[in-house]
């Protein structure tokens, strides 16, 4: 069903939705980490989005890999804190395990989601319940794997896992941190969202809607 | 990184860093570090340090970056900042990289086995604890001879010697129970810990075993190239019981104060003829002594001016020139051994009668030096004349050496002799230069050495090392006040300054000083032979209460007594005069003293628009309080009240704060009543502490008496000058401060940076201290982590850096 197919155009207008997420939830997510870590998420996750926003327009990407591994790469130089590399081997995991198409199909984007997912596992060696980013990435992607079996497109499976990953946030708050900086304040970190955990809740989510259009 | 630099001779490893992210900022950049490992590509391989969060997931995305770049690259979990060091110097000398990875993790083990902590997995497997010397190892006995022991640099220089040998060295100290270490790198050596002066067994095995000896031996004898003077004994005896009275930290080359005279020769006895004119020469050369003191005392401030008069008039002394003359006329004597022999025979006397009389001998000989030097035709023994800025060591100073220091020169002072409020002190801290007193040893230092002074701590370091230095200039420097005390939750907390002219006043009020916490009014009244008339007077008050139009200036009547001894007040000498006739207790003798000077502070008062208060010193009783309260009142003036410098009045306070419209605590004098301590003697320093706990305990009374009745409590002791003291002060419920104007931005600074939990945290802790040194150091804790704490946050940067490890040819 090449209509419900994931585009380019789809993909960038995802990226500048997330963009203007961060931006705009700077101060939120830069609340949140000033609670359990070094208050520089917002700031860094903003700062990083907007650099990728201007490689994206002088580069003018023609395919989903090309155009996923510019958002990994600009992602890793810019962003400075640990998100950096995170999120930065996510997108370029998912650019390389797409490859040089102009589309994915659901079951495309299910490989290149988890390929980017095991790539932050790799990076962050985070297990579930460690009150990271991971907690939102796992139950989404499962959400969004059993959409797609149980024969659902892109759009319904995307909007599944972008409501998995907002319950997933939200189980971050009660948890104890134990990776990262947050990690060093031990049971202090309960009561907190996570606020990896929350911008990858964004990250879903403004791609459920750039989908939906 | 530096300092791990300079440890290594001929090729060095190539190093990278990678800190920071592209655009400037805190952080790590992924590509930078792989940018960084290629930049010291080496066949031998590539070692990475991280520190913490973002850096290691930088790292290891740099390593995916770089895929396979043709030589190993390893990531490790070595300690930053140690185990760069440890691998800098390994790879230098020729270390492969597992070697260099190993050196790097046991890096470490120098800090715990200092810290004693357990050695369970020193993280060097070779490094660790092994048996004693086996029967196949041959040994040396040697004793370390450098000043600094077997720090890194000596444990780089052994490394190298060793490099190329084929022979395993072990190393333990002959008086510790521990077990030789194997020396597979620079830290196992510094691990052990060896001081100058400590025996160290070196063991060695295999072929070139003895070699390896002999050449460890040799860099020993010779003391690593390093100084072997006793140093470490100087410098620890130095910290010992060194006192910080002018605050301030500075590094300087050490220059000592020129020599005295020696004393001219004895033989020979002139021919009578020519006798009158030798003679005569006295004459001109002490009224030459005279005038260039009294010239110096008018460029000075009141307070040094008032001291170099005081010299000047020794100069000056008829009866002894007399005497002096008298031995070139009847004995024959050459004017110069006459004029020594003069003085000495008074400095000897005044010496045998001890106490403050004994203080005075320092000036007389002072004197006599320059009288001498100026009948030799040399300028006067003193002061080096140096263009570039120093540290002055010296056995003691003259108050006339002191005065004439250039504080753009002048970095800071030490000496030997003195205590925290010997005339030095009070001039360094008026200077603003940072002084350390009664520094034990200080005057046989090294020349040229480096010594880091502090002023505040007391604290003295031969020679400091790089971070210390590199921690010196990153220090900002003190802001100038704002005009406002407060502390960081802006609890106010007037700072005053201490003045005795109008020209003080002036450059206080230039300072932004909040007002004048003590107007000292005796130096009108210096250098005259009857009482100054009340019109002279309101001319010398008006001057400074102009200087402080709308804000408050506190006057203390005449503070005199026969340690100040004024010739129209009339005093008989008495063996104790600190507990003599002095302060108020000379307007019971002469009451109408007092009642002029009230009268022309009055007049002062209505003439100028400054919020006049007057203060009674040397007050000890209730009655003397409300006495004196009653006179002013009489006089109008609305604001009356005394100082708090005696136990009894400081043990009454509850009853003597509210009869008063406020009160000053004069810690100088409160300090030697309360530990029964001449302030002017210098081998009482420790006793002359304002830090002593009992001290600090009657001003807490005093503080929670003020709190009770509503009535302001100041300091206007040399204790408010002290940052640290000042924030005690402060928990102790002191309400203004006041000082020489220069402390003030010192003082300024550190109470904005600390909130008033803070202050009350540190005056219970200096007040529960047992002893002056504890109270000093708790307090110093307290406040250094309150200082650095801000700071801290940004130290925490994460950032990596590259070591290549490199095969070194030497």
């Amino acid at each position: 069903m090449a209509m419900d197919n994931v585009t380019v155009e789809t993909l960038v207008d995802w990226l500048a939705r997330f963009d203007s997420a961060v931006t705009e939830q700077r101060d939120y997510l830069t609340e949140l980490d000033s609670a359990i870590g070094d208050a520089d998420h917002g700031a860094n996750m903003a700062r990083g989005m907007t650099a990728v926003m201007e490689s994206i327009g002088a580069v003018h990407p023609g395919t989903v890999g090309e155009l996923l591994k510019t958002v990994g790469m600009t992602l890793v130089s810019s962003v400075g804190g640990a998100s950096g590399p995170l999120y930065g081997t996510f997108f370029l995991r998912m650019g390389i395990a797409s490859g040089s198409v102009t589309e994915l199909a659901a079951p495309d984007l299910e490989r290149a989601l988890r390929a980017g997912l095991e790539g932050v596992v790799q990076r962050g060696k985070a297990e579930l319940g460690d009150k990271t980013m991971y907690d939102t990435f796992f139950p989404a992607l499962e959400a969004y794997a059993a959409a797609v079996a149980a024969g659902s497109d892109a759009g319904p499976a995307i909007e599944a896992a972008a409501r998995a990953a907002e319950e997933g946030r939200d189980a971050t708050g009660p948890m104890i941190a134990r990776k990262g900086r947050a990690s060093y304040l031990g049971e202090r970190s309960i009561g907190h969202l996570d606020p990896g955990a929350t911008s990858a809740a964004m990250l879903l989510s403004t791609l459920a809607i750039a989908i939906a259009r | 990184m530096d300092l791990a630099l300079e440890m290594v001779h001929g090729e060095r490893p190539l190093i990278a860093l990678a800190a920071g992210t592209a655009d400037g900022r805190i952080g790590t950049d992924p590509i930078r570090v792989s940018e960084a490992v290629i930049e010291v590509a080496s066949p031998d391989g590539v070692l990475v340090f991280m520190d913490l969060g973002s850096a290691v997931l930088s790292a290891e995305l740099a390593l995916e970056v770089l895929g396979d770049p043709g030589f190993e690259v390893r990531l490790t979990s070595a300690p930053f900042v140690e185990g760069i060091l440890a691998a800098i110097v390994s790879a230098a000398y020729g270390a492969d990289l597992d070697r260099v990875q190993r050196e790097a993790s046991g890096a470490l083990l120098a800090k715990r086995m200092h810290l004693g902590e357990e050695i369970g997995d020193p993280g060097s497997p070779e490094a660790g604890p092994v048996g004693l010397a086996s029967s196949a190892e041959i040994h040396a006995d040697v004793q370390l001879l450098n000043r600094d022991g077997l720090h890194a640099r000596p444990a780089a220089m052994i490394m190298a010697a060793l490099t190329g040998l084929d022979a395993v060295l072990r190393v333990q100290r002959r008086d510790a129970a521990e077990a030789a270490l194997e020396v597979t790198g620079p830290t196992a050596l510094m691990a052990v810990g060896g001081r100058q002066g400590d025996h160290l067994r070196f063991a060695a095995a295999g072929p070139d075993a003895e070699v390896a000896l002999q050449r460890v031996g040799q860099l020993v004898a010779d003391g690593f190239g390093e100084s072997t003077v006793q140093a470490c004994e100087l410098a620890a005896d130095a910290n010992g019981s060194a006192f910080g009275v002018s605050p301030g930290r500075v590094a300087g080359r050490v220059v000592r104060m020129v020599a005295p005279a020696s004393a001219p020769s004895v033989e020979g006895t002139l021919p009578d003829l020519i006798r009158p004119g030798e003679a005569a020469r006295i004459d001109s050369a002490a009224l030459a002594v005279a005038e260039e003191l009294q010239a110096r005392a008018g460029m000075s401030t009141a307070t040094a001016g008032e001291i170099l008069g005081a010299t000047a008039e020794i100069a000056r002394d008829v009866g002894l020139l007399g005497k002096a003359k008298d031995l070139v006329l009847s004995a024959g004597r050459s004017a110069e051994r006459a004029v020594w022999e003069a003085y000495d025979s008074l400095a000897a006397d005044l010496r045998a009668r001890g106490g403050l009389a004994a203080e005075r001998a320092a000036d007389v000989i002072d004197v006599r030096d320059r009288i001498v030097a100026n009948l030799e035709g040399r300028t006067a023994q003193g002061l080096p004349d140096e263009d570039e800025p120093y540290v002055l060591v010296a056995e003691d100073l003259s108050p006339a050496d002191t005065a004439l220091l250039d504080p753009t020169r002048c970095l800071a002072l030490v000496t030997e002799q003195g205590g925290p409020t010997s005339h030095t002190a009070i001039l360094a801290r008026s200077l603003g230069i940072p002084a350390v007193v009664a520094a034990a040893g200080v005057w046989s230092a090294p020349l040229g050495a480096v010594l880091l002074v502090d002023g505040t701590s007391g604290e003295l370091i031969w020679d400091p090392d790089e971070a210390s230095l590199a921690e010196l200039a990153e220090r900002p420097g003190v802001a100038a006040f704002s005009g406002r005390g407060a502390t960081a939750d802006d609890r106010p907390m007037p700072l005053l300054a201490n003045v005795g002219s109008g020209e003080d006043a002036r450059r206080a009020a230039v300072g932004r000083a909040e007002g004048v916490g003590l107007f000292r009014t005796e130096f009108c009244f210096l250098d005259r032979l009857d009482a100054p008339t009340v019109e002279e007077q309101v001319e010398a008050y008006r001057e400074v209460l102009a200087a402080f139009s709308g804000r408050r200036v506190v006057i203390r009547t005449l503070d005199a007594g026969s340690d100040k001894p004024l010739s129209f007040v009339g005093q008989v000498e008495e063996a104790n005069p600190a507990l003599g006739v002095r302060g108020y207790r000379t307007s019971v003798t002469r009451p109408q003293l007092l009642d002029t000077q009230l009268l022309a502070i009055a007049k002062a008062a209505a003439l100028e628009s400054a919020d006049v208060n007057v203060m009674a010193p040397m007050i000890t009783t209730v009655e003397e309080a409300a006495a004196f309260v009653s006179r002013c009142h009489d006089h109008g003036i609305a604001k009356a009240g005394v100082m708090i410098e005696t136990p009894a009045a400081a043990l009454l306070a509850d009853r003597l704060l509210p009869i008063v419209d406020f009160v000053s605590i004069g810690t100088n004098d409160l300090t030697q009543y309360v530990m029964a301590a001449d302030r002017l003697v210098g081998s009482l320093a420790s006793l002359n502490d304002p830090w002593q706990p009992a001290v600090l305990r009657l001003i807490e009374r005093v503080g929670q008496a003020g709190q009770a009745a509503g009535v302001p409590v100041g300091v206007c002791g040399e204790a408010a000058a002290n940052p640290h003291l000042a924030v005690v002060l402060t928990g102790l419920g002191v309400t203004s401060l006041s000082m020489t104007s220069r402390a003030i931005p010192a003082v300024a600074d550190q109470l904005s940076r600390v909130d008033q939990g803070c202050c009350r945290a540190a005056a219970r802790a200096a007040v529960a201290a047992a002893t002056a040194n504890q109270a000093r150091s708790q307090v110093g804790g307290i406040l250094g982590y309150a200082n650095g704490g801000s700071s801290s946050s940004q130290q925490l940067a994460p950032y990596s850096a590259i070591v290549g490890a490199r095969s070194a040819s030497c």
